[in-house]
């Protein structure tokens, strides 16, 4: 009894270990640009600056006004951290002729990509949005939030501030 | 390089396409049905057709049982049970649709298997299939048919009908072909085939439809024996007494008491156009493993 | 013992040491469960269930090292959700996949999704709120051969609940980027594909000919030049009969199916114009079976709306055979004008209209030939139509309201399968304002009032939210749906729902209380019917 105890604490331990230990970083998964081409979202850059990658849909409400109450911020945030928004669209057929209207009269100078049959959703574990992941220098996932209720920009720009110092 | 060649062998495997041309109809008489006439028994198959009068998708339904019957013949048997308050019960001062299909076995069955619920026409073939997949579109019925035929049987039925005046005996033997192990249920059922009443069939209403194979009542649903074990050559002989005019005050009841929206319409039956239908079930898998038909009247 | 410690120490400390340096590998996921009990409620109809507590639970794990990487999902259902079909039933691990890049040639063995142009011809996905999952189990081979050229093809048996399909399924795409290939720098782009899949079936009919091999091809070009943004896909479908015995039951016909968009956006202003006509188009991976058994995805040419009200009666594709067309504007009025107010206002309209193809569907047998017309819209049944704006504006620091008026016209015998004339076209009216307020920095609350006037159907609704929310972790919702206008006087029902959940990090939870209506969900082209329910839900999702 006391054997299969300190060898489930073990194994807990070691598993504790391996997940702390492992770096997250972005999976090799093609996505569409808004002018048609494929790009391989690891090849997304920032010259070692923060990265904010932000899953949304034309059809999600919070993901809306997320991405619109950060984008009234935005240039504030680049100046100050040097951060870049990549927002990608999961979208399918029934709506993505819809995403690249919505972002030019949104405003919005985010990077936009489409993942229409959502290969990239899947290989990034999100089920649903909006979900947004941040990366450091490294390109490593180091924060990730679901869900947006108004403020919630408040905690995003505290966790890019905390990579850039 | 080698990418590419895997790459193209790979698409030329999958590219192939099949256009039939006209007459689809295959001219060649098709399956020759398996003689029955003769004195050895043959595999034969119940399709229950669950349907109702103001369904109007449900006539082609029968229409792709009478198919079916048309193809193979005399192994197929149909049975047709009107169910669910929305699609079978009476209208009352409409005019029409006010006959009340409905019966206490037919109810019963529909709540046990849950067909209706999925939506009506729905059915079953020789109840295989139970208990995740026994509900069957009309589309699927051929392709279960086929797989039933193919199986080999170990119960016989033969079926003797002495009725006249609406009274008599219907005798069932039945005879074990192999030795088997398995409780199994004797049902001996009566069906009216040829009833002319409305019928909604698609964006018409028919006022003439040829209703075939209704059920009207089941005279018998017990265990075929005490034993869980037959020998072959073992045969066991069920008379049963009727009396058509109480079977049918029977449903005349059931119509206006119990069943819900039920009218009391549900007599009017006509010996002549009336069958025995008589099939063994295993108490465990609920499937048909024989069944049997034969005319009422002589 | 001893050894068993040492061991272990061993190994965690040499992880943590050389996790730096050496590549194990990451292993991600992610969980969700919803859970829901059902009490009875003869009110609203709802169905007490014999298990009182019905459940869903799904697990992915997948594991990345470099050029390999290989997952698994369980699922289990004990039992599914009643808005699921009762046949996922029971636990398992339908979903497993190992993908390894080798020289630039992706090969996947195992289960896997996959999408041919729009998906008009083929699209396998998975869309776990509807109960949507028709992954493949086959081997996938991906590879470009020169930059902007993406060679694709794949053979499987499609998934439909526990079990794969009878056909087998066949499928091959190429696309072509002519800026990237033939390398020429251009303002305009274009784009090509082709696409085919074919599925195999045995011809066992025995009074019909029937064709084991039935392909689908599609060809597709997307032409864009700085705003303007072509696309347009035609696809067609050879002949698929459903192997019935009955000579009505087998259409010969081919299928076909056309979809089109143009589109123009530039800063501040977005327009979309889409056309899809289709006939004859359904294409499953049995021959004769049901809806589970699809394997294309044509797209509802509607607005998906999130609105109540707005979405109490969604529109459904007609994949035998429908014409529709839609238009969206996005404008955003600048700030400083007067119309614009201090920070900008934005608006959008939505038109769509979806009516029946002339004399329904393409249609071959040895009796009769029909196809219709190309374009036929005047005396056409309409099918549904629907005429939205919505204005959205930033009023203070403090409030942001939005307002959205709406006209619908809903077929509801044709778009949820009812005998014609049950219950005609039911026309609504809609009006919705959303005004959230700010209260303190973190803490916002937001009311939702919505109102559906109507004839036919259900008739008039109204619906009430108060939703709190507390950033970063809280929120609490209440919200009323009230049927005033129905004209059976027992089914004018109050619908009360509460919610709570908690979000941190990747992790969410959330309980609700209440009765949910009866209704039809759709998203895509795909519907499903959710029946009404009383009881608690609780759902909790995570990441790892």
């Amino acid at each position: 009894m006391n054997k299969k105890i300190l060898l489930s604490i073990l194994a807990s331990l070691l598993f504790t270990t391996i997940s702390i230990a492992q770096k997250s970083t972005l999976p090799s998964v093609n996505v569409k640009t808004l002018d048609g081409s494929n790009i391989n979202i690891t090849t997304i850059e920032n010259d070692g600056n923060p990265i904010v990658i932000s899953f949304w849909a034309t059809w999600c409400k919070p993901c809306k006004k997320e991405l619109n109450t950060i984008a009234e911020n935005y240039e504030d945030w680049q100046d100050e951290t040097g951060v870049k928004l990549v927002a990608i669209s999961i979208d399918d057929t029934r709506s993505m002729a819809k995403v690249a209207p919505y972002v030019n009269a949104s405003d919005w100078d985010y990077e936009v990509y489409l993942d229409p049959n959502g290969d990239l959703k899947r290989a990034m574990g999100v089920s649903t949005v909006p979900h947004t992941f941040l990366l450091n220098s490294k390109k490593e996932i180091v924060w990730q939030h679901k869900g947006y209720v108004d403020g919630d920009e408040d905690e995003l720009l505290e966790q890019i501030e905390k990579l850039s110092k | 390089m080698k990418n590419i060649i895997t790459l193209f062998s790979f698409i030329l495997i999958i590219t192939s396409c099949d256009v039939v041309e006209g007459p689809y109809l295959i001219d060649d008489g098709g399956i020759t049905p398996v003689d029955t006439s003769s004195n050895t028994y043959v595999k034969k198959v119940l399709i229950e057709d669950f349907t109702g009068h103001t369904c109007p998708n449900c006539p082609a339904a029968a229409r792709e049982l009478e198919a079916i019957h048309d193809v193979y013949g005399t192994q197929i048997i149909g049975m047709a049970l009107h169910v669910s308050t929305g699609f079978a019960s009476p209208w009352t001062g409409a005019g029409k649709f006010e006959y009340d299909f409905r019966t206490k076995w037919g109810t019963d069955w529909d709540n046990f298997f849950d067909i209706s619920n999925s939506g009506l026409p729905r059915g079953m073939v020789n109840r295989i299939g139970y208990p995740n997949e026994h509900k069957l579109g009309k589309n699927e019925w051929l392709a279960a048919v086929i797989t039933e035929l193919e199986k080999g049987i170990d119960f016989g039925i033969r079926i003797a009908s002495d009725i006249s005046g609406g009274n008599g005996t219907i005798t069932i033997n039945t005879e074990l072909l192999n030795d088997v192990n398995g409780d199994y249920k004797l049902v001996v059922c009566l069906t009216e085939s040829n009833i002319i009443n409305w019928q909604k069939d698609g964006q018409t209403e028919n006022e003439f439809y040829e209703h075939n194979h209704a059920l009207r009542t089941v005279l018998l649903d017990e265990s075929l024996s005490t034993s869980s074990s037959y020998t072959a050559g073992n045969k066991f002989e069920r008379a049963i007494t009727v009396s058509l005019s109480s079977l049918e005050q029977y449903n005349i009841d059931y119509s206006e008491n119990t069943a819900i929206n039920g009218s009391g319409n549900a007599g009017g039956w006509v010996a002549e156009n009336m069958s025995v239908v008589a099939y063994i079930y295993n108490t465990i898998t609920k499937e048909i493993v024989q069944v049997e038909e034969a005319h009422l009247t002589n | 013992m001893k050894k068993i410690i040492f061991l272990f120490s061993t190994l965690s400390i040499s992880f943590l040491g050389f996790s730096q340096e050496v590549n194990f590998g990451e292993i991600h996921g992610d969980f969700d469960l919803n859970m829901q009990s059902y009490q009875e409620d003869n009110l609203i109809g709802a169905e007490p269930a014999d298990e009182i507590i019905l459940n869903n639970a799904y697990l992915n794990i997948n594991y990345t090292k470099g050029d390999f990487s290989a997952g698994l999902r369980y699922e289990s259902y004990l039992n599914a959700l009643s808005d699921f079909d009762d046949d996922y039933k029971g636990n398992g691990i339908p979903f497993r996949y190992a993908t390894y890049t080798i020289d630039g040639l992706e090969v996947t063995a195992g289960n896997y999704y996959e999408q041919i142009g729009s998906g008009l011809i083929f699209r396998s996905y998975e869309n776990k709120g509807l109960g949507v999952d028709n992954a493949m189990d086959g081997v996938r081979l991906k590879y470009s051969p020169v930059k902007g050229v993406y060679l694709k093809t794949f053979i499987g048996k499609s998934r439909t609940y526990f079990t794969y399909s009878d056909g087998i399924i066949r499928g091959a795409d190429g696309e072509v980027n002519l800026n990237e290939a033939l390398n020429f720098n251009s303002k305009t782009k274009i784009i090509i594909g082709q696409g085919i899949v074919s599925r195999f079936q045995l011809d066992n009919n025995p009074k019909f000919k029937l064709p084991q091999n039935v392909a689908a091809y599609s060809s597709r070009l997307n032409i864009i030049n700085g705003g303007w943004n072509y696309s347009g896909e035609y696809a067609i479908k050879l002949n698929d009969p459903i192997g019935s015995l009955t000579s009505e039951g087998n259409n010969y016909a081919n299928g076909n199916a056309l979809m089109s968009s143009l589109t123009y956006s530039q800063r501040g202003f977005g327009i979309v114009a889409e056309m899809h006509r289709v006939d004859h188009m359904e294409f499953r991976s049995e021959r004769a079976q049901e809806k589970q058994y699809i394997i294309n995805y044509i797209p509802t040419l509607t607005k998906q709306h999130t609105y109540t009200l707005l979405a109490l009666n969604p529109c459904a594709t007609q994949p035998e055979g429908e014409f529709g067309t839609q238009l969206d504007i996005f404008y955003k009025i600048k700030k400083g004008t007067i119309l614009g107010g201090k920070y900008g206002t934005k608006i959008s309209f939505n038109f769509s209209r979806i009516s029946a193809l002339n004399g329904g569907n393409s249609f071959l047998n040895d009796n009769t030939e029909h196809t219709p017309m190309l374009i036929s819209i005047k005396g056409e049944e309409l099918y549904f139509n629907d005429i939205n704006l919505e204005i959205y504006k930033k009023i203070n620091k403090k409030i942001k309201v939005t307002g959205v008026l709406a006209k619908q016209a809903y077929n509801k015998d044709v778009l949820e399968g009812k005998t014609p004339g049950t219950y005609g076209t039911v026309n609504s009216t809609i009006a919705i304002a959303d005004i959230s307020y700010k209260i303190k920095k973190g803490h916002t609350v937001r009311v939702e009032l919505q109102e559906l006037l109507a004839d036919g159907g259900d008739g008039s609704w109204s619906m009430g939210l108060i939703e709190y929310t507390i950033s970063p972790h809280w929120f609490f919702a209440a919200q009323d749906m009230y049927n005033w206008g129905n004209h059976d006087v027992k089914k004018q029902l109050h619908y009360v729902n509460i919610n709570c959940g908690f979000l941190s990090g990747s992790n969410r939870f959330s309980i609700g209380y209440g009765k949910k209506r009866a209704g039809i969900f759709c998203v895509g082209g795909v519907c499903k019917e959710v029946p009404s329910s009383n009881g608690f839900s609780l759902t909790i999702s995570s990441s790892f």
